[in-house]
């Protein structure tokens, strides 16, 4: 049985990153994930926000982790070269109850240390966005609010981890867990591996694969959204919008993504099945939609989907059952239930924005567990996959006379060329949906109408170790 | 920079149509560029035989094709990926690399794109198995590969007959045809095969929400009429809910002196003579 220093279990963007944080310590470690590929869960579907650090209470790791985070956002994407776009955010309220809620959080901003915080007025946020619906009372504006792409995130951090020294292990789903003397044995459906410290980031099975080992003491209980995505050429807005109703939990949240396109989202509502997408909530968002952006073209609509977002609730046992307290978790929920065990049950908002800090803290602990010297050779630098559209030309042409597949256009919309999806293939991609987390192929109007025979064949040559 | 007198883009039905009346006219330099590694375009994927004296799409192809002029440059495997107001393009290939040129005349003739399965706001989860009809069209006659079946198909214009018939005729079998208009759409030639084949036409209906993990297991046909729902197990749902002119490459320079579109990125054609006659009028139209 082959022992490591720490295992992480879950490949979305929190356990990439974990893993990728315990490689600046001199730790082996090995990162399991269930499915056939990475960053598939909830890191494929939420709303790919990053929080400046205005929404949460005063004093909370959540607030702290969030503005440092937020800070370091630019550092971290040109390390990981992962586009990132920090447009800046407005909030805005069309009445006093938003007026009154736009107050608080910018009180609240204010003493988490977001200091370029502004409350402006209707008529300045008119002028920032001129296609909002007429009537805005106040807006909060946050410069430092931004967006990315949270797959090509994970994706880029697991590929980081690994150039680094951790271990990956794909269709690897943990079955069980035991304890040998203060060894932590994990077992998947093929392999058994013996560690001193567990990081439990199995997003929405986290309580399931705690609950292996201990008794319930956070549990998941989903929430289902519907998400839904406008091609890049509708005239979208140019900052990162939240509309605060009148009527609490009611507003639309429009991201003018890093790739162009306008995503509307979450239409919050019970969870039906996970991953489905209901028609109830997309209506809902275009009439949301037109009534925020009036101008917006709803026939620009190329995609829809649903997602799962993770509501966490303490347990405790009552007349032999274990129930829900009902009680507020209010912070990140992190678990330790034994020492060495450490478990990440139910991470929402801000979850993505606090990825790598989140990663940090918990190999911290880990590496303080384990006494654990740092890794002196830690490289935190990633290459991404050569992408010819972003190129001036002379650097383009130079790219394709150096590599012809880099010439050929497969996704006419994104303008992904055959040498992107080949490479991608290579780093990991098993599926065409693998292929379009990394390279952006598929995404676009035509949603791989003409790319994806294409790509189904690259992937069948390289099956057979031809690419 | 290099430059050509007529640039043509897209070698389907209308490109080559065109290409052959400019070289009669214009006596400058005239470029073809597709982006596929032959001329046809979406005929090239069309086994039936629609076209002409009941021609398939390839024998179609050989027909536009013969006796090409040979003072037309036909570059295969090139993409236009921009087209610019000062009259320039830029092209990329992994024959030619990457080049801008300059041009006097620009037609387009970039086809058109299918309806994608991601614009109908259809409810349910994103399983593998939902193709786009082309693609099947695509994967049965140049591939000689069958969708997984039942197959269930959305949209019963000729397409979706078409479509219907050739899987049926390869073994495949069609779960439902399934078409939101109170009547089937096609021609009367393309409805031959749902009797033939006995194949269920669902009218006044639509596919309202999509059910399986990874891959599909089946779909909820929804009654347009009563509003009723009911589950239809398959293992494959083809979209074939129509197409849209393909112009992204000269948006905002629609109305330009110096461009011309014609087939179906100009408007969709129903019929292969149209589609030709209006790409040897915008060819005629480059006298230099």
């Amino acid at each position: 049985m082959k022992h490591y220093d720490a295992v992480v279990i879950g490949a979305g963007v929190l356990g990439c990153f974990a893993a990728r944080s315990l490689c600046r310590w001199k730790l082996s470690t090995l990162l399991l994930e269930g499915a056939g590929d990475v960053c598939t869960g909830i890191t494929r579907a939420n709303t790919a926000i990053i929080y400046p650090g205005y929404d949460n209470r005063p004093g909370s790791r959540k607030a702290r982790m969030t503005v440092r985070a937020n800070a370091a956002f630019p550092r971290l994407c040109e390390e990981l070269e992962v586009p990132y776009k920090r447009c800046g955010s407005l909030m805005l309220s069309y009445g006093p109850a938003g007026d009154r809620v736009l107050g608080q959080k910018l009180a609240q901003g204010r003493e988490n240390g977001v200091s370029d915080l502004q409350l402006i007025s209707g008529q300045q946020a008119e002028e920032l966005e001129p296609g909002l619906k007429k009537g805005i009372s106040s807006a909060l504006y946050a410069p430092g609010t931004g967006t990315v792409n949270p797959w090509q995130l994970g994706i880029a951090a697991c590929e980081n981890a690994v150039k680094n020294g951790c271990e990956l292990r794909l269709n690897s789903p943990v079955t069980a867990i035991g304890r040998q003397g203060k060894d932590y044995i994990v077992e998947t459906a093929g392999e058994c591996f013996s560690c001193a410290v567990v990081i439990n980031c199995a997003g929405l099975s986290a309580d399931k694969v705690q609950e292996l080992l201990f008794p319930p003491r956070i549990r998941i209980f989903p929430d289902g959204a519907d998400y839904l995505v406008l091609d890049k050429n509708v005239p979208a807005p140019r900052h990162i919008l939240f509309h605060e109703t009148e009527e609490k939990g009611k507003g639309l949240t429009a991201v003018p993504t890093v790739e162009g396109s306008l995503l509307l989202g979450p239409s919050r509502r019970p969870l039906t099945e996970p991953y489905a997408v209901e028609q109830k909530g997309i209506e809902e968002l275009k009439a949301q939609a037109a009534k925020l952006l009036p101008g917006l073209n709803m026939d620009m609509m190329i995609r829809s989907f649903g997602a799962v977002r993770p509501k966490p609730q303490m347990m405790e046992l009552r007349a032999g059952e274990y129930v829900p307290t009902g009680r507020d978790l209010g912070d990140f929920p992190m678990d330790r239930p034994e020492p060495g065990f450490f478990s990440l049950i139910g991470v929402k908002t801000p979850g993505l924005t606090c990825a790598e800090e989140l990663g940090q803290y918990l190999a911290a602990q880990a590496a303080e567990y384990l006494d654990a010297e740092p890794n002196p050779d830690f490289d935190p630098r990633r290459a991404a996959i050569p992408r010819p559209a972003a190129l001036p030309f002379a650097e383009r042409k130079a790219l394709v006379e150096a590599e012809p597949n880099y010439g050929e256009v497969l996704c006419l919309c994104e303008d992904v060329s055959r040498g992107e999806i080949m490479e991608a293939i290579r780093r990991g991609a098993v599926d065409v949906e693998g292929v379009k987390r990394r390279t952006g192929a598929g995404l676009g109007r035509c949603q791989g109408g003409r790319c994806r025979l294409l790509i189904e064949a690259l992937l069948e040559e390289y099956r057979h170790g031809k690419l | 920079m290099e430059s050509c007198d007529v640039l043509i883009v897209g070698g389907g039905a209308a490109g080559i149509a065109a290409a052959r009346a400019a070289a009669e006219h214009c006596w400058g330099r005239i470029l073809l560029a597709e982006r596929g590694e032959a001329p046809g375009g979406v005929l090239l994927q069309c086994a039936h035989r629609g076209f002409g004296p009941g021609l398939t799409g390839p024998e179609m192809v050989d027909e536009l094709m013969k006796d090409f002029p040979r003072r037309v440059e036909l570059w295969y495997n090139t993409t236009v990926l921009r087209i610019t107001e000062e009259k320039t393009a830029l092209l990329s290939g992994r024959g030619i690399g990457l080049r801008q040129l300059a041009f006097q005349r620009l037609i387009l003739a970039t086809g058109c794109r299918e309806r994608a399965f991601g614009s109908l706001g259809i409810g349910g989860t994103r399983p593998r198995g939902i193709y786009t009809a082309g693609q099947a069209q695509a994967l049965l006659n140049q591939k000689g590969r069958l969708p997984e079946g039942p197959v269930a198909i959305l949209g019963s214009g000729d397409l979706g007959l078409i479509l219907a018939g050739q899987l049926s005729e390869a073994g495949c079998s069609i779960a439902a045809l399934v078409e939101q208009k109170a009547q089937c759409g096609g021609m009367a030639r393309n409805r031959r095969c749902l009797e033939q084949y006995r194949i269920p036409l669902l009218c006044s209906a639509t596919v309202s929400r999509v059910c399986g993990g990874a891959a599909l297991e089946g779909v909820m046909i929804k009654d347009l009429d009563t509003g009723a729902e009911r589950y239809l197990p398959c293992k494959s749902l083809l979209i074939a809910v129509g197409y849209e002119p393909e112009r992204e490459l000269v948006r905002g320079l629609e109305g330009a002196e110096w461009l011309q579109l014609c087939g179906n990125c100009r408007e969709i054609h129903p019929m292969i003579e149209s589609v030709i006659t209006e790409g040897k009028t915008a060819g005629y139209d480059c006298v230099t």
